[in-house]
């Protein structure tokens, strides 16, 4: 059904905070079983965009559909279908991580034998085992980060929005991440990752998408990205840079040397 | 000890107090400056002079003998310093249980380089400081008094003997404090849910006691013992203080003396302790908590035979954890239980109980029941208002789940109103118990009791939802200035709707002597309240929908 259109569309999203603009007329298009990384720097909004992908904020025009569904008119079958990280997830500290899936898991209608085998195997997974009784206050934030994570897969979402997940991750806990998307995407899940490693965002993204104030600046796969900053062989990071127009980053240098 | 650390401290700390407490409606930049607190006091002051020369001169006016007068110094003076002592305990104590256990572990405190001895002075100077404008108030109120009534000296030492006790109640705060970061820490190595159920208990208790202690009854009885039976008391070193001003006031100068020197040398013996505490066993919160047995996913809930869907069933669980894991919330669930204790506690003793002779079962059960749930359907309505700006910055977990904003609005009355019907039951089957309330009136009251709590739940919501406060300070207050004054009003409001119906019996029975059916008139109550609880709900909704589309930063 939804082979055909894009698993995720936003078409001239605006969104204005007060008089800061946050989204300036932005369009992209996800096709389904795909891998799209979020570059910008700071402030270039995206995780404004991946909050109105997942209807967490009202944007002032433009609209947002997943899977065919308008984010706005039918936020509930959107929120069933997808997954989300937010960057730095405030967790219910209070709970244990077990009881924090567990709330997800019934909240999302997992039944009693599925969601036991899905803890489970998750708290394996990501090495929270023996952790899982400690109230998630005590955790630090690379394990907080697993948990959201976890929170995020448990219902096997059709459409992953990921805000910076592998923000604090041990090594092995974000290889696992990094394999995990992979395996997702094969399975036909669609993933819009964002992230300040550009590496990462190289290795693991079928194509990426770079913002700048609240627009999109450049849209492709690596290659197409470095053929148009016309630094063929060049690392991601120099393209970045140049697309993004950033100067002087020796001046900044010496400046904080002195 | 640093002074200028000392002072700066102080000064940090006194305006986390201010932008804490005042922070929805006062700048930032008003808040900096400590002299605001000066002036509040100042202002205070003339008030208090105005209040004690009307005091006086009403007394004049109406003919008081010389020796009624002195009684009424004699109370007002003496109850003074116990006041301030117990104030300032107070206002030091209800700023530790507002605190949140999450910004207590990283609190800056724990890792700056400032000594136990520049902690102590510096936090007991903050607290005296930020709180003097009552003491101000208080000097100002007993000046006209103690001059117009030839009690100058009194005067004069009264704001010696204020000053220490003010001093007393701010270090007392800080041998607490130190005790219950032991306390946490002991508690939280134990873990498990013996743990949580002794620190709501425990929070709820101190409350209570907090809240009897300035019920106005226990000042005056422990004045009626001091004056009455000096030497029973004299080994208490908290009514020293009091002690110097009743010995001055009674013409004995060197038991005053006396007096004022162990006051002020209790003072130093609890600094002293203070300092010891807080070097010896000060450790940091632990930020976690560990539950044996908490690893297993939970089963089907015997709640969906009641026809609760399992979002609802864990709403409601994860409402229960939150009010009593998170510090800062179990304050809020103990609001139910404690308001009808404050309410009715002067009913009961109102006027002060006499040595026997009208004995607490000739007070009638009825009475007591209005104010009971008068108490109750205040706790629901504040508990109500919080329960939404108590998401704070982990709404977007909520906000990223299929979950409906009324299934979000029904477990959040569900929650309240389970919290409430427990302050309800506690008070009705104590009723039941010492005031001999007939069971069947126990059970008709439960019925309207339920429709109150309802009705005022869904009110705080609707409220709570309008006016939510998600910032996450030291002490979040979850709803703001605007939302608290006005839910506090509205519900009044409502709780007067709905007595309407008993109101008319009372005036058909009593006055025009139509024989009006009292169950009848509960009946109606409990239909107004219901009719209510439908309104609060259906108005909450849409809010509630509004903040899930749009997620505060």
């Amino acid at each position: 059904m939804y082979e055909s259109s894009p698993a995720v569309a936003a078409e001239h999203l605006t969104k204005f905070y007060g008089p800061v603009l946050g989204l300036n007329d932005l369009t992209m298009n996800v096709v389904p079983g795909e891998i799209r990384g979020l570059l910008g720097q700071n402030g270039s909004g995206k995780s404004t965009l991946l909050k109105s992908l997942i209807g967490l904020i009202r944007p002032t025009s433009g609209s947002v559909k997943v899977l065919g569904l308008d984010v706005q008119r039918a936020p509930m079958e959107v929120r069933r279908a997808v997954g989300y990280v937010p960057e730095s997830p405030r967790l219910y500290e209070f709970l244990t991580a077990a009881e924090y899936l567990d709330f997800i898991a019934d909240v999302r209608g997992l039944g009693y034998e599925e969601k036991k085998e899905r803890i489970g195997r998750l708290i394996e997974a990501l090495d929270l085992e023996g952790k899982q009784g400690e109230t998630i206050s005590g955790y630090s934030q690379g394990m907080k980060q697993k948990v959201a994570i976890m929170g995020a897969i448990l219902h096997r979402p059709k459409v992953l929005l990921l805000d910076e997940p592998l923000n604090g991750l041990d090594p092995k806990s974000a290889r696992v991440v990094k394999e995990l998307v992979h395996s997702l995407a094969k399975d036909g899940v669609t993933t819009v990752f964002s992230t300040h490693i550009l590496e990462i965002a190289e290795a693991i993204c079928d194509r990426l998408t770079i913002l700048q104030n609240g627009r999109v600046l450049a849209e492709g796969s690596a290659r197409e990205l470095r053929d148009k900053a016309g630094l063929p062989g060049s690392g991601l990071e120099d393209v970045f840079l140049k697309l993004t127009g950033t100067k002087g980053v020796e001046d900044i240098v010496e400046a904080l040397m002195r | 000890m640093r002074l200028h650390v000392l002072l700066k401290f102080a000064k940090i700390l006194m305006i986390s107090r201010m932008r804490s407490t005042r922070r929805s409606f006062v700048t930032n930049s008003l808040t900096n400056r400590p002299i605001l607190i000066a002036l509040i006091g100042v202002v205070l002051f003339v008030g208090g002079l105005v209040a004690g020369e009307a005091t006086v001169s009403f007394f004049a006016s109406a003919g008081a003998s010389s020796s009624s007068i002195s009684q009424i110094v004699l109370t007002i003076y003496g109850g003074l310093p116990i006041f301030v002592i117990g104030f300032f305990f107070t206002m030091g104590l209800l700023w530790e249980l507002n605190a949140s256990s999450e910004s207590e572990s990283t609190d800056a405190i724990n890792w700056l380089p400032i000594s136990p001895s520049e902690y102590v002075f510096a936090s007991t100077l903050s607290t005296s400081y930020t709180y003097s404008p009552l003491v101000a108030a208080a000097i100002g109120y007993a000046l006209p008094i103690g001059v117009l009534t030839g009690n100058g000296l009194a005067f004069l030492l009264l704001v010696a003997i204020s000053l220490v006790a003010t001093f007393i109640g701010s270090v007392g705060v800080e041998i607490l404090r130190s005790l219950l970061a032991r306390a946490s820490s002991a508690f939280s190595k134990v873990g498990g849910r013996v743990m949580v159920v002794s620190r709501v208990l425990g929070v709820v208790l101190i409350l209570l006691f907090t809240q009897l202690l300035f019920s106005g009854f226990l000042i005056v009885r422990v004045i009626s013992t001091l004056v009455g039976d000096i030497a029973a008391t004299i080994a208490v070193p908290i009514f020293w203080p009091t002690l110097s001003i009743t010995s001055l006031l009674a013409s004995n100068l060197l038991a005053s003396a006396i007096f004022s020197l162990l006051s002020l040398g209790f003072f130093l013996v609890l600094a002293y302790v203070a300092l010891s505490l807080r070097a010896r066993f000060w450790v940091t919160t632990p930020p976690s908590l560990h539950f044996s047995g908490s690893s297993s996913v939970s089963g089907v809930s015997r709640l969906r035979k009641l026809g609760l869907s399992t979002t609802s069933i864990a709403l409601v669980r994860r409402e229960i954890r939150s009010a009593t894991r998170r510090k800062e919330v179990v304050r809020l669930m103990a609001i139910p239980i404690i308001l009808p204790v404050m309410i009715t506690f002067p009913v009961i003793f109102s006027p002060a109980p006499s040595s026997g002779s009208s004995p607490p079962s000739q007070i009638s059960p009825i009475l007591l029941v209005g104010p009971l749930l008068f108490g109750v359907g205040l706790g629901a309505l504040f508990l109500g208002m919080t329960s939404i700006g108590q998401e704070g910055k982990r709404l977007w977990n909520i906000g990223s789940l299929p979950i409906g904003a009324s299934t979000i609005v029904k477990s959040k009355i569900m929650f309240t109103s389970l919290i409430g019907m427990i302050g309800l039951i506690l008070g009705l089957a104590l009723t039941v118990a010492i005031f001999h309330l007939s069971i069947l009136d126990a059970f008709t009251f439960t019925g309207i009791g339920l429709a109150v709590i309802l009705a005022e739940s869904s009110l705080g919501l609707a409220v709570g939802s309008r006016y939510p406060d998600f910032s996450d300070g030291p002490r979040p207050r979850f709803v703001t200035i605007t939302g608290s004054i006005l839910g506090s009003v509205l519900g009044i409001i409502l709780m007067i709707l709905i007595s309407g119906p008993f109101i008319v019996f009372l005036i058909a029975r009593l006055l025009l002597g139509i024989p009006f059916s009292l169950y009848l008139s509960l009946l109606f109550s409990g239909l107004v309240g219901l009719l209510f609880s439908w309104i609060g709900y259906k108005t909450s909704i849409g809010p509630v929908e509004g903040i899930l589309r749009e997620i505060p930063n």
